[in-house]
């Protein structure tokens, strides 16, 4: 049985559409989505490559922590984990995600954590604070006059990268700004400014150019976090041009207009804070192991096994993203539903569904 | 053997009415699946709306009525789907010209097994990129996209059928002018009756109701004969005049492609200079390897030590892209993939395709059609 169907692509926060082509049950690779307004069946190497996310190192069953992790049911594993959340004050409790999740998980979770009574909750922001105008949508990327780059898109975001080339090829001016002598960017713009320092480039440039009211302007930032990306968004935000700051994962934009916008240093003092952490689909091993020395009991809902699974208490398995049905808001804050094209592997189940169940045996009604 | 004009149609009423042209196609299929002649039909089906058109495998009879009609702003490719995916069972296979070139070259060289397909060719005379479909019916024909309910190419025109059953149009030649209606390739294309597959059928010369039939090959024959035997079809033999008429709009349309490829492989065709801009431009993210047909070496030389190099932005055109060029240029059958699914926009089946036509004038070898292989073809890594 063989299908071809349409998603998400979950490789960046551009949002293109894929087809995945799904054999007995099995993601064995991608299709061009020509159909999808955002990248008319064009994808990069990550996003053609996306499908492999389905098939490697998945989580397939509850795992609980008895001496090393052994399988268990689903019965023992939320079982364990009510019992856990309900020996903790609410204060006692964390709850963090990441920007992978689908907002459907992240308004689940928002609930959950309202009416447990639990404050410390929010998102790995990647270092990028939350933001609230309107951005730059790709039209206006690709309609532009004028486009001011601060980093490598065509190489990173190759998709949001071909609406610079269009631009371009339409006539726009492309002036790049990064820290490389040379990049792919820099090397298809009209001028590169190679930069030392973001505040030294803020400094020098002539912001002249992106006043003109006549002429449609749109800066890009990208490959940027904490005090330098908001310097830069302070410096553009009352400029005439329209801005697109480029978020890393794919639903990042997404999460912050749902749950609170951590960066590491609010990540490691909202673990000084709590005893009982609950990791959605976040690796905190990997950024802050040491601080979560201080967690007494680790519980993660998760569809791979990274270092955090490898520590954790209790595991959940959760589900990938063409297992599911839900949204992810892209970086240009376009949301864009897509629907569950296959099963999740064994005895792995839908994400809401697991929050959903533990709220009911918590007693909670969400 | 030589070629044989009929006119068909579906004896089964619901696919008389729902299938293009009095539903023959489907009729094939249906007979086929019911037969067990084949495990599976691969065919498109209308996705989210007209401009979806989604690779489909059906495996039971009666869902084929679900594939009926025709899908003209669906650039899809069922080469390497088959060869990939599609290897292990026995299939009937609707084909473009370009699907069925890609078969070919593959059958010829191993990678799908001819005994195990059926290929049910449709006439063809291009095909629209969806979000370039949407894009000009707004402009064009000041309609919402969206309120577009069917669309078809007829007598040099795009025309589209809206919900209350009016119909507007908009010659292709005005459309093409402004850098609307068929991709590129599409218009370059001088195989517009998929005489490379068992069957080729279509309107072209056909009365309304019916689908004209050239049966190219004994497999083609067969098939019909004995869905015709078995109350699947009807068959009857065109008009002398039904026959000009195909044949003409046929060579108006080579004509017109021939047209097309001095514009855009001639007069048209990016200077040295435009190529060095298109090559500064690539990632080397391998899609338009990988999306090629005609493509399938496991071990690919572009990915050898001996061409990585740590400190290239972009990488060096004469070791990815000459190299590519060098390996498939030959075998290219102009389907346009590459092109499509560049992230960076290079226009890359124009040096393919020209390439082609200058192997072909040396050789007399055209991918897709020719039944040999081409001159210098290395089976090694088959």
């Amino acid at each position: 049985m063989l299908k071809v169907a349409h998603t998400i692509c979950p490789s960046c926060s551009v949002g293109c559409g894929v087809n995945l082509i799904i054999k007995d049950q099995e993601a064995v690779g991608t299709y061009p989505y020509k159909r999808h307004p955002i990248n008319e069946g064009k994808n990069c190497k990550k996003g053609r490559d996306s499908y492999q996310i389905l098939n490697e190192n998945r989580l397939r069953d509850p795992l609980l922590k008895k001496g090393g992790l052994e399988q268990v049911s689903w019965e023992d594993a939320l079982e364990t984990t009510v019992s856990q959340l309900k020996s903790h004050k609410n204060h006692e409790i964390g709850i963090i995600a990441s920007g992978n999740c689908t907002n459907e998980e992240y308004e689940t979770l928002k609930k959950f954590a309202a009416t447990l009574g639990v404050e410390n909750i929010g998102y790995n922001a990647k270092n990028i604070p939350a933001f609230n105008f309107e951005t730059a949508t790709l039209d206006d990327v690709e309609n532009s006059d004028f486009i001011l780059i601060i980093g490598d898109v065509l190489k990173e975001n190759p998709l949001l990268g071909r609406r610079v080339i269009l631009a371009k090829e339409g006539g726009a001016e492309i002036i790049t700004a990064d820290f490389p002598d040379k990049t792919l960017t820099g090397i298809n713009s009209d001028e590169y400014m190679q930069i030392e320092s973001i505040s030294a480039f803020l400094d020098n440039i002539n912001r002249k150019v992106l006043e003109t009211p006549e002429q449609s302007s749109t800066v890009i930032i990208s490959g940027l976090s904490g005090e330098e990306f908001e310097n830069v968004l302070k410096f553009f935000q009352d400029s005439h041009a329209k801005l697109l700051p480029v978020m890393e994962e794919c639903n990042s934009r997404g999460a912050m207009n749902i749950l609170p916008a951590l960066n590491e240093n609010e990540l490691k003092d909202l673990l000084k804070k709590v005893k009982l952490l609950y990791v959605v689909g976040d690796d905190p091993a990997s950024y802050m192991e040491e601080s979560l020395k201080n967690i007494e009991f680790l519980i993660t809902q998760n569809f791979f096994i990274n270092e955090t699974v490898l520590m954790s208490d209790v595991v959940l398995p959760g589900s990938c993203w063409a297992e599911k049905s839900g949204s992810f808001t892209n970086t240009t804050g376009e949301t864009q539903k897509f629907n569950q094209i296959m099963l999740p592997p064994e005895n792995a189940r839908d994400d809401v569904t697991i929050l959903m169940e533990l709220a009911e045996k918590m007693g909670l009604e969400l | 053997m030589e070629s044989q004009f009929l006119l068909a149609k579906a004896k089964d009423e619901e696919l008389a009415e729902k299938g293009e042209c009095g539903g023959a196609v489907s009729a094939l299929f249906k007979y086929l699946l019911d037969q067990q002649l084949v495990d599976g039909v691969l065919t498109l089906t209308r996705g989210d709306d007209v401009y979806d058109g989604i690779p489909t495998l059906v495996e039971n009879s009666e869902d084929i009525v679900e594939t009926c009609g025709s899908l003209h702003c669906a650039p899809t490719m069922f080469g390497d789907l088959i060869s990939k995916h599609l290897n292990d069972i026995r299939l009937a296979v609707s084909v473009k010209p370009c699907d069925a070139m890609a078969i070919k070259e593959l059958e010829k060289r191993h990678q799908i097994n001819p005994d195990a397909i059926y290929k049910i060719g449709l006439n063809c005379g291009g095909t629209v990129m969806p979000i370039t479909a949407r894009k000009m019916i707004e402009m064009f024909y000041d309609v919402d996209p969206a309120d577009v309910v069917a669309e078809e190419i007829d007598k040099g025109k795009f025309i589209i059928e809206l919900a209350d059953g009016t119909h507007k149009s908009v010659e292709i030649d005005e459309l093409e002018e402004k850098g609307f209606g068929r991709r590129s390739n599409c218009q370059r294309c001088e195989l517009k009756i998929p005489r490379n597959a068992d069957l080729a059928c279509g309107n072209w010369g056909a009365e309304p109701g019916w689908t004209f039939i050239e049966v190219v090959t004994e497999k083609g024959k067969n098939l019909v004969e004995n869905a015709r035997q078995n109350g699947y079809i009807e068959v009857k033999t065109p008009s002398e005049k039904a026959i000009a008429i195909r044949e003409k709009i046929e060579s108006v349309m080579i004509k017109l492609a021939r047209k097309f490829q001095d514009k855009y492989l001639e007069e048209d065709y990016p200077a040295p200079e435009n190529w060095d801009e298109y090559w500064n431009r690539c990632i080397k993210c391998y899609a338009c390897r990988d999306v090629c047909p005609l493509c399938f070496c496991k071990e690919c030389d572009l990915e050898k030590d001996f061409y990585a190099d740590e400190n290239e932005i972009a990488p060096d055109p004469l070791t990815f892209q000459g190299v590519r060029l060098s390996h498939m240029c030959f075998s290219c059958v102009n389907c346009g993939q590459c092109e499509d699914v560049c992230p960076m926009e290079i226009p890359l089946a124009r040096i393919f395709h020209r390439m082609q036509k200058k192997y072909r004038d040396d050789t007399g070898f055209i991918a897709g059609v020719s039944e040999e292989l081409p001159p210098l073809y290395s089976p090694e890594k088959e």
